[in-house]
């Protein structure tokens, strides 16, 4: 039975001697902030040529000016982590889980092919994430909706709570079980692709059938790192309050603190720790 | 080992060379994004005083009208740089500092003396500020001001409304019906010097909202049938079949009139945003009809 005191520590041990493992995390985060700062100069030129047009029409001109396009902000960058996610994030959660896999099998780590082999699957990498950053967002947008519509329908109590605490705190929670569900079931569906060699539909299956296996492991392995990122959320529910009572560039700020969180830590740990226990429980 | 250290090197500068040319080129352009964030800083501190101003120190006034006053002087064809040299005049007046607040106002006017609506607003400010300080003369010497040298301007045609509206906040009838005479005459030269035109319309609009507040109904409907006949073709007939009806339902006490406007108004708009209001209301008097003549 593989513990998840091994598992950490065995990601511990990896990390330690292999800074390598960093290496697809901080290209990611390295995209992730060249897009961030695209969108924080989408309001200036010459940018603004390109990129003012769609806002405009999207969201308004409002949000072409100071300081109201801080607003949009979060949901501008959460939804190019989105697109990065589905585009390139696939490829190199590929290439981690790759990296994992040669230290657990201790072969010479080989970056060019590790990248080719990465690259030979990736349209079921992409498929992979897609579908599961498609179903988490349609299940966050349907979440949202009933709430809204069942309060907007006249009912101002949901089990003795009010729609603040509903719409506020709680939508949270709930998008964040959500996240964490979600990620889980679809978690070894990459490793299953890339190291059993199975088919996508049989990855996906087979992820979800491990995850049923490992359940309470796999939530701790997941959910724990996500935890960090709460006070991150709180944050960015409320765009206004930071800009009225700090300063605008605050909102941007925090973006770029979510990012490094995102990005460095969280993905970071979430795949390495559940690639391990993969790797471990499927060893024994 | 070695290739990695220089992959993640080389990361870095990629980054560094990305944001430091882009937060430059941002940087030294002067758009209207890098003046709005100029100004909202000093706005920031401007705000502050206004929401506490007997707690702020003199110093601290002193300091964002001196802010203002360079934000003004280096974008002044921005509106923000208007906004600022109004928001200095409205700091002095809120530090109860009438006599600067007001010279501020007068250059404004001069400052810019192209622009009528501009002029008129310093004007009403003028006036306000005397009415702030119980100074109803001096406040009325600048509203007549503006009726009389800024017309045709926004605030030149809310004038003559906003003096009756002052003397019935005061409960002084007299000089209230008077005030709203007077706006009536105001109103129909400036509709008699643009006929049947957008002005015109309005005019006639607020000619008979003054009958309506000094309760000539007659008159008021007058103007809004002779209205009807003047536009006809010309513009949307809704708000005024809306107006009469109400006049009819509400002051006049005539359902039988009312529901006859409200016929027309669903013959003539079916598609229009009140057809469910005005069909309820026609089902409301006619029932109410009906029950008053059961025996």
């Amino acid at each position: 039975m593989v513990s998840l005191k091994r598992v950490y520590d065995r990601t511990t041990q990896s990390i330690k001697g292999n800074p390598v493992l960093f290496l697809p995390f901080a290209i990611f985060a390295a995209l992730e902030f060249i897009s961030l700062i695209t969108i924080y100069l989408a309001p200036r030129m010459p940018l603004k040529l390109l990129l003012g047009p769609p806002i405009r029409a999207l969201w308004g001109e409002k949000f072409l000016h100071y300081p109201v396009n801080f607003i949009l902000i979060p949901k501008l960058a959460s939804l190019a982590r989105m697109g990065l996610t589905v585009i390139l994030g696939s490829f190199l959660t590929g290439v981690a889980t790759l990296l994992v896999y040669n230290l657990h099998k201790k072969t010479k780590i080989d970056l060019k092919k590790v990248f080719n082999l990465a690259l030979k699957k990736y349209v079921s990498l992409f498929a992979i994430v897609l579908l599961f950053t498609l179903l988490f967002y349609l299940l966050d947008k349907v979440t949202s909706k009933l709430l809204i519509k069942y309060f907007v329908s006249g009912h101002t109590r949901l089990l003795f709570l009010g729609p603040k605490i509903w719409l506020g705190p709680i939508l949270i929670c709930l998008n964040f079980i959500l996240a964490v569900i979600v990620q889980s079931a679809f978690i070894y569906a990459i490793p299953i692709l890339l190291i059993e060699g199975e088919t996508l539909t049989k990855a996906i299956l087979k992820s979800f059938a491990l995850f049923k296996k490992l359940f309470v492991k796999t939530i701790i392995l997941v959910g724990l790192p996500m935890l960090i990122y709460i006070p991150i959320i709180v944050l960015q529910s409320d765009s206004a309050f930071l800009i009225t009572r700090l300063f605008p560039e605050a909102v941007l700020l925090t973006a770029i603190l979510s990012l490094i969180i995102n990005s460095l830590i969280i993905d970071f740990l979430i795949t390495l720790t559940t690639t391990h226990l993969y790797l471990m429980h499927r060893d024994e | 080992m070695n290739n990695l250290i220089f992959t993640f090197k080389k990361l870095i500068f990629i980054i560094g060379i990305f944001t430091c040319t882009s937060l430059t080129l941002s940087g030294c352009a002067n758009d209207e994004y890098a003046i709005e964030a100029r100004y909202w800083k000093v706005k920031k501190q401007a705000e502050k005083i206004l929401s506490n101003p007997h707690t702020t120190p003199p110093n601290e006034l002193e300091r964002t009208v001196i802010n203002l006053n360079k934000f003004s002087d280096k974008f002044p064809k921005s509106n923000l740089g208007i906004d600022a040299d109004f928001s200095i005049a409205n700091l002095y007046i809120v530090k109860e500092n009438y006599d600067s607040g007001r010279a501020q106002l007068r250059k404004i006017i001069q400052k810019y003396e192209k622009s009528k609506d501009l002029a008129a607003q310093a004007l009403f400010l003028i006036g306000n500020s005397y009415e702030l300080q119980d100074n109803w003369p001096g406040a009325l010497e600048q509203y007549k001001k503006i009726t009389r040298d800024y017309t045709e301007t926004i605030r030149g045609l809310e004038i003559p409304i906003y003096i009756a509206q002052h003397y019935k906040t005061k409960y002084e009838p007299d000089k209230m019906i008077t005030a709203f005479q007077e706006a009536i005459s105001h109103y129909k030269a400036i509709a008699a010097k643009h006929p049947v035109t957008p002005l015109a319309f309005n005019m006639d609009m607020l000619v008979a909202q003054c009958y309506s507040e000094i309760k000539d109904w007659p008159s008021a409907i007058d103007t809004l049938n002779s209205m009807l006949a003047a536009y006809k073709g010309k513009v949307g007939f809704e708000e005024i079949l809306l107006s009469l009806s109400s006049i009819y339902s509400q002051k006049l006490n005539n359902p039988a009139k009312t529901i006859e406007i409200l016929e027309v108004l669903l013959k003539e708009y079916p598609k229009s945003k009140y057809t469910n209001s005005a069909k309820e209301m026609i089902k409301r008097l006619s029932a109410h009809g009906n029950q008053n003549h059961i025996p």
